[in-house]
């Protein structure tokens, strides 16, 4: 405790970042380290589980003394200890998972498993200390693309889902065959910048007429298809007007959705969270749209976009605060629902 | 003083306590591969049996591989978290040798194997050393008093095809022959299952006449925290502490991606 709230260990490790966070209360930050290994998974062209988990354990003692030295505190101040326990991978989140427990019963501090949306959505309490709940939440990343009806800080409905590749999935994937590298996210949003996003018309994928879900492998697809079609005919297709035009129609279908779910929903505040949610064009538009309707829109900073463990200790501190601790046979769920 | 020891990379965990008179006491999960989870609830079960905490534990032993790379994370893992957290320091366990304690009394020599995938096993070949042999020391422990136990290294730990691991251990038999008559090598660990066959039939060559094969029982045929606790203490005696972040895994095999890289290279 200090200044009498409570001080929270964040963990992350559920895919190939390995942090720690210390809070104080539910939204002030005093730490939070990040160990990337996008280096390490770079020559493999994505994340390798086995690898990625040989690297969280060596990663996660220093990162976690990093974070408590960052905060000015020892271990024995902490008050409470968060952790993803799903979704994920397994190799990795347990990496963070037995660190969490066997600290808790070290010293005898309550243990709160968190899932890995939860603590994106709540990275915006941590940017807008004004945002409460009701809200809708849209969820993107490279392992998740979800709209989330969020009623309350514990209570999530989850209106629309991937049927398919995430959308960062489809970004990583499509990078790699134009050539780009890995992550493909910043990559294809920086290329996108120099490119015509109207060179090629990408079928818009919307399913269902009113459905929220999505589907992201046919537009992948489809930009093989279009490489393919421009080498047959011994044109050079241009990178930089595929990426941008590829990005346009992912975009214009999750900002649709997005701002249709909204409306259905009754909601005057849109929260975007995850890795995908630092990609400019998203930003944009979604800006351009919520202005148009008047709903409020609430993004993290980029930082706050990727994997960190502020926002699971966010998460652990208001589960906590609502009655909800686990016990010491908590375990890794590599396909938790929300 | 207590050493609290984790095993967990094969399939059933199980942890120890372990204090200076040498009195150990141990708790064992029989569910399969369910480490994760079963980990803390059974050190406080075998803590609360004794009627001790957490913080009577003045240092952490882990089984360090070979064996599961699943497993030998959590157990590492959990060792390191704890020791951080107790502030204590940590002593790192080779599995293999670990299995010298299932059996402190046998003059044989023991062969520990485990099943590791892709037709090769982890395993290499160890002996507790008599005092009258004690000169010829290879590879020991510890060089102090007669009190001590040490034992020797027949064939270092690693991974192999069998073949290779069971010729490594023919040579060093050969060239001791003059010194003992038969030779006895008991075999351990979840590798007997699929390779038990092929070591019968290696044993019926006519070269190894006078080598004995045994495989242990069941009841003490895999890891046991028992063992890794004594062959902690003695490590502890040796000297040989860590601090938490010098606490590393013993895969003794690279990842597959990184391998398959490697070969493209």
């Amino acid at each position: 405790m200090k200044n009498n709230k409570l001080i929270t260990l964040g963990i992350e490790s559920s895919c190939d970042e390995t942090s720690a966070a210390v809070l104080l209360g539910g939204r002030e930050v005093l730490s939070d380290v990040i160990a990337s290994q996008i280096k390490v998974h770079q020559v493999f062209g994505g994340v390798v589980p086995e690898i990625a988990s040989r690297h969280h354990l060596n990663n996660i003692n220093p990162v976690i003394d990093s974070a408590l030295k960052e905060a000015g505190i020892t271990l024995r101040d902490v008050d409470l200890i968060g952790v993803t326990y799903g979704p994920g991978l397994v190799g990795a989140l347990l990496i963070g998972l037995a660190t969490a427990k066997s600290m808790a019963y070290a010293l005898k501090k309550p243990l709160v498993g968190v899932h890995h949306i939860q603590g994106h959505i709540s990275a915006n309490y941590i940017e807008h200390k004004e945002l409460e709940p009701p809200f809708l939440a849209l969820v993107v990343s490279g392992g998740h693309t979800n709209i989330v009806n969020v009623s309350d800080y514990n209570h999530f409905e989850v209106l629309g889902r991937t049927r398919d590749d995430a959308a960062g999935e489809a970004f990583d994937k499509v990078a790699r065959v134009l050539g780009l590298g890995y992550p493909g996210g910043p990559l294809i949003d920086k290329a996108a910048k120099e490119g015509n996003p109207h060179a090629v018309e990408f079928k818009r994928v919307f399913l269902e007429k009113d459905s929220l879900d999505f589907s992201f492998s046919g537009i992948k697809t489809g930009v093989l298809n279009y490489l393919n079609t421009q080498k047959l005919k011994g044109l050079q297709a241009n990178v930089n007007d595929t990426a941008a035009s590829f990005q346009l129609a992912v975009m214009e279908v999750i900002t649709a959705k997005t701002i249709m779910a909204a409306e259905r929903m009754n909601k005057d505040k849109v929260v975007v969270a995850g890795g995908v949610a630092a990609n400019s064009l998203l930003r944009q538009m979604l800006k351009e749209e919520c202005d148009r309707k008047g709903l409020a829109l609430y993004f993290p900073s980029p930082i706050l976009c990727t994997d960190n463990a502020a926002m699971i200790g966010c998460a652990a501190y208001y589960k906590y605060q609502s009655g909800q601790e686990d016990d010491y046979y908590l375990d890794a769920y590599p396909n938790l629902a929300l | 003083m207590n050493i609290l020891a984790i095993e967990t990379t094969g399939a059933e965990a199980s942890v120890a306590l372990i204090n200076e008179n040498e009195e150990v006491f141990m708790e064992a999960s029989d569910q399969k591969m369910n480490h994760l989870q079963n980990l803390m609830p059974m050190v406080d079960i075998l803590l609360k049996k004794r009627e001790l905490t957490i913080n009577d534990i003045a240092y952490m032993a882990v089984s360090e591989g070979p064996g599961s790379f699943t497993g030998i994370r959590i157990g590492v893992a959990s060792a390191r978290a704890l020791a951080q957290a107790l502030e204590i320091d940590t002593i790192s366990v080779p599995t293999l040798q670990s299995f010298l304690y299932h059996v402190p009394d046998y003059r044989g020599i023991i062969c520990p194997i485990f099943d590791a995938k892709r037709d090769q096993v982890y395993g290499g070949a160890f002996q507790w050393i008599c005092e009258e042999d004690a000169k010829e020391t290879v590879n020991c422990v510890s060089d102090r008093g007669k009190d001590q136990h040490s034992y020797r290294e027949v064939v270092t730990g690693g991974a192999y095809d069998l073949p290779q691991l069971l010729m490594q251990l023919r040579a060093a038999l050969l060239t001791e022959s003059s010194r003992t008559t038969a030779s006895e090598v008991t075999f351990f660990g979840d590798g007997i299952m699929p390779y038990k066959k092929q070591i019968e039939e290696w044993q019926k060559e006519s070269s190894n006449d006078n080598i004995r094969i045994l495989f242990a029982e069941n009841d003490c045929r895999f890891q046991k925290a028992s063992s890794v606790a004594r062959l902690a203490l003695q490590l502890l005696r040796d000297g040989r502490v860590k601090n938490y972040n010098d606490l590393k895994p013993v895969y003794m095999r690279k990842a597959e991606a990184e391998r398959r890289l490697e070969e493209k290279s």
